[in-house]
């Protein structure tokens, strides 16, 4: 599974989207659950998929999927 | 470091109380005994605190934290908070949890800490062996999942290491010293938050109809199990000089393989409203819809 595979996975189970209501430009403020339990759930799930743990600043400032991305790509995470 | 309110034994308190106005609201099963121990009235329904100076709440959780948002509409009324038994911990913190329309409410505050501890443990002495294996269960999901949250801190899961391993010394059964511990353990998870095992009790209570204490007891071993093998903060037991065999051991005698299959439906027909429980969400390990399959094969 590639890393953006592995990543639609998280979002969709973190904040219990269906495929079809996934896209790699969804905004926090488009998903109801992306709320300050949906920041813990999400900092926890990528620390066990990508190994990287977010510091509480950065989970707060994550506004998007693309900022995920771009904020892992950071850390040497590929999603090529 | 946990700090709890002021704790008083009631003979003492009925001492300190004296020449102040005090109402108490205590559950009907102690009620009697109650009135022979406390020279002013005792009520069994939710009280008015016109002209009161303090309140005096005597039973479990659930009338705990009822007279805690009691006791938050009236500023001027300090709250006394006797636990009936131990496991809730409502006496120590500044958390209620309210059901209102079958639903779970969390309220948080300062304004919801009581001020006094009252302690009169010979309550919890008459109670069937069961209930109190499900008080040490309440107990112990407090301290497990406070330490393992992803809230926690170096302080928090310090404090609820020493909590732990005093609650490793006691049996699971009736002492004193539970309730004490079991007021550390739910101060301490205050500071962080609970889990998997909480989601599940607030979600599963309305639809067995089970309680809290015996639901948090009944799924502590396998969130345990699930969270061993994917929580990133579970290697913080053992650096803690938390033995996991040790802890597992305890969970054992905790769990009931019959009432684990008994409710197991229930927790599948209901597994999507326990992802959305607050608690669940604060997991130490991420919980996944997939993740219901684990809880299946538990039975195995």
């Amino acid at each position: 599974m590639t890393n953006k595979e592995k990543l639609q996975n998280l979002i969709q189970d973190v904040f219990l989207l269906t495929p079809e209501e996934f896209r790699f430009d969804l905004k926090r403020i488009e998903i109801e659950t992306w709320d300050s339990f949906g920041v813990v759930s999400l900092s926890v799930g990528v620390q066990q998929t990508f190994g990287y743990h977010f510091k509480p600043e950065e989970a707060t400032a994550i506004q998007g999927v693309d900022d995920i991305i771009k904020l892992l790509t950071s850390k040497g995470i590929t999603f090529e | 470091m946990i700090e709890l309110p002021p704790t008083k034994l009631l003979a003492e308190a009925v001492e300190y109380f004296r020449g102040a106005q005090v109402i108490t609201w205590c559950t009907k099963h102690v009620a009697d005994r109650l009135r022979a121990l406390v020279p002013w009235e005792v009520q069994t329904e939710m009280p008015s605190l016109d002209g009161a100076d303090w309140l005096l709440a005597v039973g479990g959780g659930t009338l705990i934290d009822k007279a805690k948002v009691l006791r938050a509409q009236h500023s001027h009324v300090k709250l006394a908070a006797l636990p009936t038994l131990w496991g809730s911990g409502a006496e120590a913190s500044p958390i209620a949890v309210l059901n209102q329309d079958g639903k779970k409410v969390i309220r948080m505050g300062p304004e919801l800490l009581p001020d006094l501890i009252v302690s009169q443990s010979e309550f919890a002495k008459t109670l069937p062996d069961q209930q109190i294996k499900q008080a040490c269960g309440d107990a112990w999901s407090h301290a497990l999942e406070g330490f393992l949250s992803p809230l926690g801190t170096d302080e928090t899961r310090t404090d609820l290491a020493a909590v732990m391993k005093r609650m490793l010394q006691q049996t699971i059964g009736y002492t004193d010293a539970w309730f004490e511990l079991s007021a550390l353990a739910c101060a301490g998870q205050a500071k962080s938050s609970v889990g998997l095992v909480h989601g599940i009790a607030h979600t599963l209570e309305g639809v067995l109809g089970w309680g809290h204490a015996r639901l948090c007891a009944l799924y502590l071993l396998p969130v345990m199990s699930f969270n061993q093998t994917r929580s990133p903060k579970w290697p913080f037991l053992a650096e803690h000089g938390l033995d996991e065999t040790n802890l597992l051991k305890v969970l054992r005698q905790l769990f009931d393989l019959t009432e684990y299959a008994e409710a197991l439906p229930a927790l599948k027909s209901n597994w999507m409203k326990v992802l959305r429980d607050p608690c669940s969400r604060t997991n130490s390990a991420l919980v996944r819809p997939a993740d219901i399959e684990f809880f299946e094969a538990f039975l195995a």
